[in-house]
């Protein structure tokens, strides 16, 4: 990557805080996410009703035993992300103004959680949003438009069009993905040598 | 900045303190389009001196026939409301800007809640317009300081029926500013325009209860201050003018004939700002669209409002 350039498009993400003066607080977390859910408890205990919604998944530690001891009330330990966005879904709309979204997890999830806020009129600036555990990332074809995700790699080869695609920086709020170019579209066939940059 | 040629074809008295001005163009032919909450800016001959002030456009957007704005008669200020009450008469002829909108909807909102103190109502004349043919969900909340300054009241009755909510001052009504934003749907903008300390209340108060900041919208055009007379010196144009007390720095550069760019002329939109190159005094900032490090770093200015204490302040333009 060239020193001293950013990328617009490229999402910013933190280590979640406590919005002071938020009327409620919802977190979401998946995976890893776990982790920055307890984290941000260590802060503080709010005193504002708070929700949880957590799921583990396969590649990641489980902290649910550990938020059950942690978190003081509104905590659901749910089996998928799916289950997690779901859930979401289904509570948003009896929440108000006020209420402060927090999300932790891998960065499919937070913008899978973050169109799901959308909906509900909810900006993606005003989510906090922690990336945890892995920086694979979804990559979205040019060429075929479908969607290619965990690849940890420079190149990667597309799920649609098995085009070999060279990963760009530039991110794509909507899909949740970064851009993919077919990388040996001058050449055929010669590829760079394939590195994992997004472990 | 290009102009369109109006006259005036009414002039209604709605309140004590307020009237209504009609404009039709010169040539007869219809008005450009425009979205609810924009502005157009109005250039005036007062004794030989150009004074250009803004004033939102209150007609619904969806008649472009005419323009509509109100004014409320400033007592303290210099000059332009009072002579717009006196001596502005039906067929005169104006010059307008075209219109601009700082002050825009929230695309993405599902829900609006527009609050006017006074005159503050006019951007929000046109934005309800665009509510009501969007049949989005909305709010307005309009408080005035007595009956007879509850300009538009009757009319927004008609329009808005039970989501218009009146605060009459006289009569000791007050908006509960906690409650109101205590309880409303997520997706919820906020709108507000009027007296500063209104403004300020209402952003103290939605941020209190947890709004983001990019939920909260407000219009707020200030009047160029009158101060003390200083010099300033315009390095392209290769001039030096003294700014008068009654004129602010925006229009002393326009009189001496050099183009300057503005939008709003109160502060707000940051269009016309000017970086500074050299200075030998203090500068008074009075606008609302620079932060605090920017004024302090003693870069830039916005010559619609803001002022200095000097000799030497050569600006680039
Ligand atoms: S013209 Fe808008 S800030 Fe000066």
């Amino acid at each position: 990557m060239e020193r001293g350039y950013w990328i617009r498009s490229k999402p910013v993400y933190t280590s979640l805080v406590w919005h002071d003066k938020a009327t409620s607080h919802l977190l979401v977390a998946q995976g890893d996410g776990g982790m920055a859910v307890l984290k941000i408890f260590q802060l503080m205990h709010p005193k504002q009703p708070i929700t949880v919604l957590y799921a583990c998944n396969l590649n990641s530690k489980d902290y649910a035993k550990t938020l059950k001891k942690v978190v003081p009330e509104g905590l659901q330990i749910l089996n998928s992300e799916e289950d997690v966005l779901l859930t979401l879904n289904n509570i948003l709309p009896n929440m108000s103004m006020g209420m402060r979204l927090y999300v932790a997890g891998s960065e499919g999830f937070i913008w899978a959680a973050s169109e799901c806020a959308k909906k509900f009129g909810i900006e993606d600036t005003d989510i906090m949003k922690e990336l945890t555990g892995t920086l694979a990332r979804s990559v979205y074809c040019v060429h075929c438009k479908a969607t290619t995700h965990d690849i940890t790699t420079n190149i990667g080869k597309c799920c649609g069009c098995e085009r070999m695609l060279f990963v760009r920086d530039h991110f794509s709020r909507r899909l949740g993905a970064y851009m993919g170019l077919m990388v040996d579209a001058e050449s055929p066939g010669i590829l760079p040598e394939i590195e994992e940059i997004y472990p | 900045m290009s102009t369109i040629d109006v006259k005036v074809s009414a002039i209604e008295q709605v309140t004590p303190l307020v009237k209504h001005f009609t404009f039709v163009k010169e040539d007869g032919t219809v008005f450009p389009a425009f979205s609810g909450g924009s502005h157009v800016v109005i250039s005036l001959n007062i004794g030989g001196r150009i004074h250009r002030n803004p004033y939102s456009l209150m007609g619904s957007p969806e008649d472009t026939s005419a323009y509509h704005i109100s004014v409320r008669r400033q007592e303290r200020s210099r000059g332009g409301s009072v002579y717009m009450h006196e001596n502005v008469t039906v067929g005169m002829p104006f010059k307008i800007t075209y219109p601009v909108n700082l002050f825009s909807l929230a695309k993405k909102a599902r829900k609006h809640i527009l609050i006017a103190g006074g005159i503050g109502i006019t951007p929000f004349m046109s934005q309800i317009a665009d509510l009501e043919r969007l049949g989005a969900d909305y709010e307005l909340h309009y408080a005035f300081r007595a009956p007879e300054h509850g300009a538009f009241a009757e009319r927004l009755k008609k329009t808005c029926g039970n989501k218009l909510h009146c605060y009459v001052d006289s009569l000791g009504e007050r908006l509960d500013l906690s409650v109101l934003m205590g309880n409303q749907p997520l997706g919820t903008h906020l709108y507000v325009c009027g007296p500063n300390p209104m403004v300020v209340s209402v952003f103290e108060v939605a941020r209190n209860f947890g709004w983001p900041e990019n939920h909260i919208h407000s219009e707020q055009f200030l009047a160029p201050p009158i101060g003390e007379p200083f010099k300033i010196q315009l390095a392209r144009s290769k001039k030096e003018i003294l700014v008068p007390a009654e004129m602010s720095m925006l229009e002393a550069i326009e009189a001496a004939g050099v183009e300057a760019d503005f939008l709003c002329r109160g502060g707000a939109c940051g269009r016309c700002e000017l970086q500074i190159l050299e200075t030998d005094g203090a500068l008074l900032h009075n606008d609302h669209f620079l932060t605090d490090a920017e004024k302090a770093s003693g870069k830039k200015i916005m010559p619609c409002v803001s002022r200095a204490k000097c000799e030497r302040l050569l600006l680039d333009i």
